[in-house]
């Protein structure tokens, strides 16, 4: 039974985790959806063992491959360190998709608009530009969830569905390539693209992820305002006694989750793409909260859990071409780890 | 008009079955994301059933039954673990995203599969009335049902004993408790219902409407459907109203398309997700949620 006695909001707000040997809870929790993969691998006629090795070489069978698992997971990592930043203050957002769709077009539309020659410093600016818009769309939802109480979970949502047509319609306008066949904008210069390393395939993403990542879990644990996260997530309450705003919290970790959602979106165009194209995001939002989730709404433990997803991807991929396992497979083992993770960790107030 | 009427009717019907399985469900006290995928699984098991039996009854029957695991799936992990709702909805909704095209691959392989599509079932005699028999009684058999559910579900709702459990679980289930009832069963059995009837607005979209299904083909209907109930205040029938202003609102972009207006059918696409973020925003502070939604008990 809930507590009455403690206001309704301590209660209805604050995803909370069970914290004691959390690890082991999510590791069993992989395993076991491990396990049900391998029956449906069965299901469709396949060695399940055939599979996972098709699908682990490859991932990581030569350093191409380990390359597209990192440009695969740098999108993960941003969009999830600021949804577990948002979840810690019990801010469910899950308006990834769009934040990354509208760092897409911030991205694009700097380069587009770019005066001059296109240089690094237009990388940059395309970079600034790509985190802003995401943080421009993360408050339009915050604006709309703390002025007119629409829950932030319908808000960020129902935008993810618009931020997509946005961009549809964008493509087709002011950023579209004309007579191209497909919504796509013109190729980017190569002086905007994303410093590669040499000799392998992946771009800087990952690196401003990792850099992002490892920023947030500080501001969380070493800062004043993660503190008031903190306080917030586990009880309003007690934040609004502490004298802390709600609402300035989650104005706080909303636009910091849109601006690196936002900046993921960027790093896909700059350093994937090279062009925004139509639907780029779709799906984003839920491989965020997978991961952050996954990471036990820990920025830095969100690192090893995009990596995994990021793996798991890739892997299926090469496991459809290779033995013709469908890859949608994996978008099932997410949805499974998820579901086992949930049962195992968390736990409302 | 008439047509346009229709088209409205037709379209608002897959989400009224979804937003009647979402009252049952919000009313209990658990909120309702995971229509998406509930629908999904019911279109999917619609069709195979359908194609592999050749009767729309086994197809609707399947889609009863599937929409209900995905129900029974979501009730387990909110109910009993007491995970958080809208993140296990949403999970839900990617799981069977990926199953149904999982299977649909592996099932079908590269066949096609189509099936007939449920014909208008025109009630004799009434049909034939100017204007409003074509509108209302030559539709296909399930937008009849969806119909004959509002008022089962008001009745159930505001009439029967276990209607007034059910408000009162999603308001106070401690009270329920303290009154003789098991809220937690009451919660279990409204979520799979929710997922069942769902399930039935998912065989609308592939068995009625079009005759296959596609990969996604929901497309964010359960989202609608979702808004749907809150903007029509957790009540059958004014959630199966605004389902129609939704449909209308769909119907009217094919309408501006053909006459030719000058406005870009992407914007015309955002209208239903502005009008549903506009009126939820309109409706703001008066809005009034079960009280107990969302806490796990």
């Amino acid at each position: 039974m809930s507590d009455s006695a403690v206001s309704p909001r301590a209660s209805r707000y604050g995803l909370r985790l069970r914290t004691d040997g959390i690890f082991l809870r999510i590791l069993a929790a992989i395993g076991l959806s491990m396990v049900c993969a391998a029956l449906l691998v069965a299901v469709a006629g396949h060695n399940p063992l055939t599979a996972f090795q098709a699908m682990v070489m490859g991932a990581l069978g030569s350093p191409y491959q380990i390359g597209v698992v990192l440009n695969r997971t740098s999108p993960y990592l941003l969009a999830g360190a600021g949804v577990a930043l948002c979840f810690r203050a019990g801010v469910i957002n899950i308006g990834a998709d769009g934040q990354i769709a509208l760092g897409g077009i911030g991205a694009t539309a700097t380069v587009l608009a770019w005066p001059g020659p296109p240089t690094a410093i237009t990388a940059i600016a395309a970079l600034i530009g790509a985190a802003l818009c995401g943080a421009l769309w993360s408050g339009i939802a915050t604006a709309i969830n703390l002025g007119r109480r629409v829950n932030e979970v319908l808000v960020t949502l129902l935008l993810n569905f618009v931020a997509l047509l946005l961009v549809q319609l964008l493509l087709s306008g002011p950023l579209g390539q004309r007579g191209a066949g497909f919504l796509q904008s013109p190729p980017m210069p190569r002086a905007v693209w994303l410093w590669r390393v040499p000799g392998f395939y992946f771009h800087s993403g990952i690196l401003i992820g990792v850099i992002a990542a490892i920023t947030l879990s500080v501001l969380l644990w070493k800062t004043p305002f993660g503190f008031a996260v903190r306080v917030t997530g586990r009880s309003r309450p007690a934040a609004a006694y502490a004298g802390f705003s709600v609402a300035g919290v989650t104005w706080g970790v909303m636009l910091t989750a849109g601006a690196l959602a936002g900046l993921g979106g960027g790093v896909e165009v700059l350093g994937l793409h090279h062009r925004l194209i139509e639907g780029f995001s779709t799906g984003f939002g839920f491989k965020a909260v997978t991961v952050a989730l996954l990471g036990a709404l820990e920025p830095a433990a969100v690192i090893p859990a995009a990596l995994f997803v990021g793996l798991l991807e890739t892997g299926a991929l090469a496991m459809q071409r290779q033995i013709g396992v469908p890859s949608a497979l994996v978008v099932v083992i997410e949805g499974i780890t998820m579901l086992f993770i949930l049962t195992a960790t968390v736990r409302r107030a | 008009m008439i047509d346009f009427l229709a088209a409205a009717i037709r379209i608002a019907t897959p989400l009224v079955f979804a937003a009647l399985g979402g009252i049952l469900s919000e009313r209990a006290g658990v909120f309702a994301v995971g229509l998406e995928g509930m629908m999904l699984m019911g279109a999917f098991a619609a069709v195979m059933g359908a194609w592999a039996a050749g009767s729309a009854v086994v197809g609707l029957l399947l889609a009863v039954l599937g929409g209900g695991a995905m129900g029974l799936t979501v009730a387990i992990v909110t109910v009993r673990c007491r995970a958080d709702n809208m993140v296990t909805g949403l999970t839900a909704n990617i799981l069977a995203l990926g199953l149904t095209t999982y299977l649909l691959h592996v099932l079908a392989g590269s066949v096609a599969i189509d099936v007939t599509p449920l014909g208008a079932l025109p009630i004799p005699g009434l049909a034939r009335i100017p204007v409003l028999g074509p509108l209302l009684f030559s539709q296909p058999p399930l937008t009849y049902l969806a119909v004959a559910g509002c008022a089962a579900l008001s009745f159930l709702l505001y009439r029967t004993q276990t209607g007034l459990m059910l408000r009162a679980t999603g308001e106070n289930p401690e009270a329920v408790f303290v009154a003789g009832a098991n809220p937690l069963r009451l919660r279990m059995v409204a979520v799979i219902c929710c997922g069942a009837i769902a399930g039935l607005g998912g065989a609308v979209l592939s068995l009625q409407q079009v005759g296959t299904f596609t990969d996604g083909m929901t497309g964010g209907r359960g989202y609608l459907a979702l808004a749907s109930l809150i903007v029509g205040r957790w009540n059958p029938w004014g959630a199966a109203a605004a389902c129609l202003v939704f449909g209308a609102a769909e119907a009217l972009e094919f309408r501006l398309q053909s006459f030719g207006i000058p406005l870009s059918s992407y914007v015309v696409q955002m209208m239903p997700y502005l009008i549903a973020i506009a009126v939820l925003a309109g409706l703001g502070r008066s809005t009034k949620l079960p009280a107990a939604i969302g806490k796990p008990l």
